[in-house]
C-alpha cells in the first residue's frame, strides 16, 4: 500500500469538508483499501455527529457573546455618568459657594440626579426593569426574537430599544427576567 | 443570524416543495456532506456512503414530485431517508450472501445493524452533560464559532467566518480546538 495512512488530523480535515477535492479523493479511496484507515474514518464522523448533537442541545441562552463594541459602550455610559456626577457636584459647590454669606438658610438643590436610561413611554414602565442586552451579531435575531416572547425590552449595541411583543391581557409573561442591569439571554 | 438563515432555508424549503431545481440544489449543496458523515458514522463505506448520500436526495426529489412531501425539514429528512436506505443496503447485501457466511465477506462489507448502530451514535445524558460542561469551559467566541457551525444546520465556514469577523482558516482551527476538547471530554467518560 503505496498512499500514507490517515492520521487523525487528516480524518478531522475531511469530516470538517476542509481538504482540497483531490486530497478528499486521495483519503477516500486510501479508506477503501485500509481497514485501520477506514475505521480511524469512522470515528470521526461518529464524533462528529455526536458533537452536531452535544450543540444542538447547548443551552441556547448560553449563546450570547457580547462583544468588545458592547463593553467599550458600557465603559463610554460609565464614563458619562461619572462626568454628569463630576458637573452636579460642581454645581453643588458652586451654588453653596455663593451662598456662604447666609450659611442660616438650608440650601435645597433642585438638580435632578444625573442618570442615564432608556427612555420608555408612561405606558411601558412595567417593563422598565426587563433589559436585555443582544449585542452579537450572530445571535442578534435570536436574541431579539426570544426576548419579544418573553416580554422583554431588547437593547442593542447602538443603544436602540424595541419594544417588542406585550400581552396586556396576560401582563407579563412568567419568567421575565427582573434585573436592573442587562442580562444575557 | 441565525433567524436570517432559518428564513433563507424556509423560503429554500418552500421553493424546492414547489419543485425550483436550482432551490433543490442549493439545498443538496448545503446538507450533502452531512448525510455523506451520517453514514460514515454509520460504518458504511465511503464510497457507497456518496452513493446513498445521492440515492437519499433523489428519493426526496421524487417524491417531491409525487405530491408525497408535505414540508421539508433539512437536514433532518434526509438523515433519516439515508439511515433507511442504508438499512436497507444491508438487508440486501445479508440476502445476497445468503449463499455463504456473513464472516466470510471483507469485514468492510459485513452489513451494518442499524440497532446497534444507533446506539453506539447517541450520546447518554451523562456525555451530553459532560460534552456541554466542556463547552462550556472553551472561550466564548470560540464557543460562538462552534455552535454556529455544528449546531446541525450546516452553515457553511465561509459564512461563519463572515458573521463572527474570522478568517475561515482561523473558523476551522478553533472547530479542531474545541472538537479535541470535546473528544477528550467523550473519551474520559467512555472510559471512566
Amino acid at each position: 500500500m503505496l498512499k500514507p495512512h490517515l492520521t487523525r488530523d487528516s480524518a478531522e480535515q475531511y469530516i470538517l469538508g476542509a481538504l482540497a477535492p483531490e486530497k478528499a479523493a486521495a483519503l477516500e479511496a486510501h479508506t477503501l483499501e485500509c481497514e485501520p484507515c477506514a475505521v480511524l474514518l469512522q470515528e470521526e464522523a461518529l464524533l462528529s455527529e455526536q458533537l452536531t448533537e452535544a450543540a444542538s442541545t447547548f443551552p441556547r441562552e448560553e449563546r450570547v457573546v457580547r462583544p468588545l463594541v458592547w463593553h467599550a459602550r458600557r465603559a463610554g455610559t460609565g464614563a458619562a455618568i461619572a462626568a454628569l456626577a463630576a458637573a452636579a457636584s460642581l454645581t453643588l459647590v458652586l451654588l453653596t459657594g455663593d451662598k456662604a454669606t447666609h450659611p442660616s438658610v438650608p440650601d435645597t438643590l433642585d438638580v435632578r440626579p444625573p442618570t442615564v436610561a432608556l427612555e420608555l413611554d408612561e405606558v411601558d414602565s412595567p417593563t422598565k426593569s426587563n433589559v436585555v442586552a443582544c449585542p452579537d451579531l450572530a445571535t442578534q435575531d435570536f436574541c431579539t426574537r426570544k426576548a419579544a416572547e418573553r416580554g422583554l425590552l431588547v437593547m442593542n449595541p447602538w443603544g436602540t430599544a424595541e419594544v417588542p411583543r406585550y400581552e396586556a391581557r396576560t401582563g407579563l409573561p412568567e419568567g421575565a427576567l427582573s434585573a436592573r442591569q442587562p442580562v444575557s439571554l | 443570524m441565525e433567524a436570517s438563515r432559518g428564513v433563507d432555508e424556509e423560503s429554500l424549503s418552500r421553493k424546492a416543495l414547489a419543485g425550483d431545481r436550482s432551490a433543490w440544489d442549493a439545498l443538496v449543496a448545503r446538507h450533502h456532506r452531512r448525510v455523506v458523515v451520517s453514514l460514515l458514522a454509520r460504518g458504511v463505506r465511503v464510497d457507497r456512503a456518496h452513493e446513498l448520500a445521492q440515492e437519499t436526495w433523489a428519493r426526496l426529489i421524487q417524491q417531491q414530485q409525487r405530491g408525497l412531501l408535505t414540508e421539508l425539514r433539512l437536514p433532518n429528512l434526509a438523515l433519516t431517508q439515508a439511515a433507511f436506505l442504508a438499512a436497507d443496503d444491508a438487508r440486501r447485501v445479508r440476502r445476497e450472501s445468503i449463499s455463504g457466511a456473513v464472516e466470510e465477506l471483507p469485514e468492510r462489507q459485513h452489513p451494518v445493524d442499524p440497532a446497534v448502530s444507533a446506539e453506539r451514535r447517541l450520546l447518554s445524558e451523562e456525555q451530553l452533560s459532560r460534552a456541554h460542561a466542556a463547552l462550556a469551559q472553551v472561550s466564548p467566541s470560540a464557543r460562538s464559532v462552534f455552535l454556529l457551525a455544528c449546531d446541525g444546520q450546516e452553515l457553511p465556514h465561509a459564512e461563519v467566518a463572515a458573521k463572527v469577523g474570522l478568517s475561515v482558516q482561523r473558523v476551522r482551527q478553533i472547530l479542531c480546538e474545541v472538537r479535541k476538547k470535546l473528544r477528550t471530554a467523550l473519551e474520559e467518560e467512555t472510559h471512566a
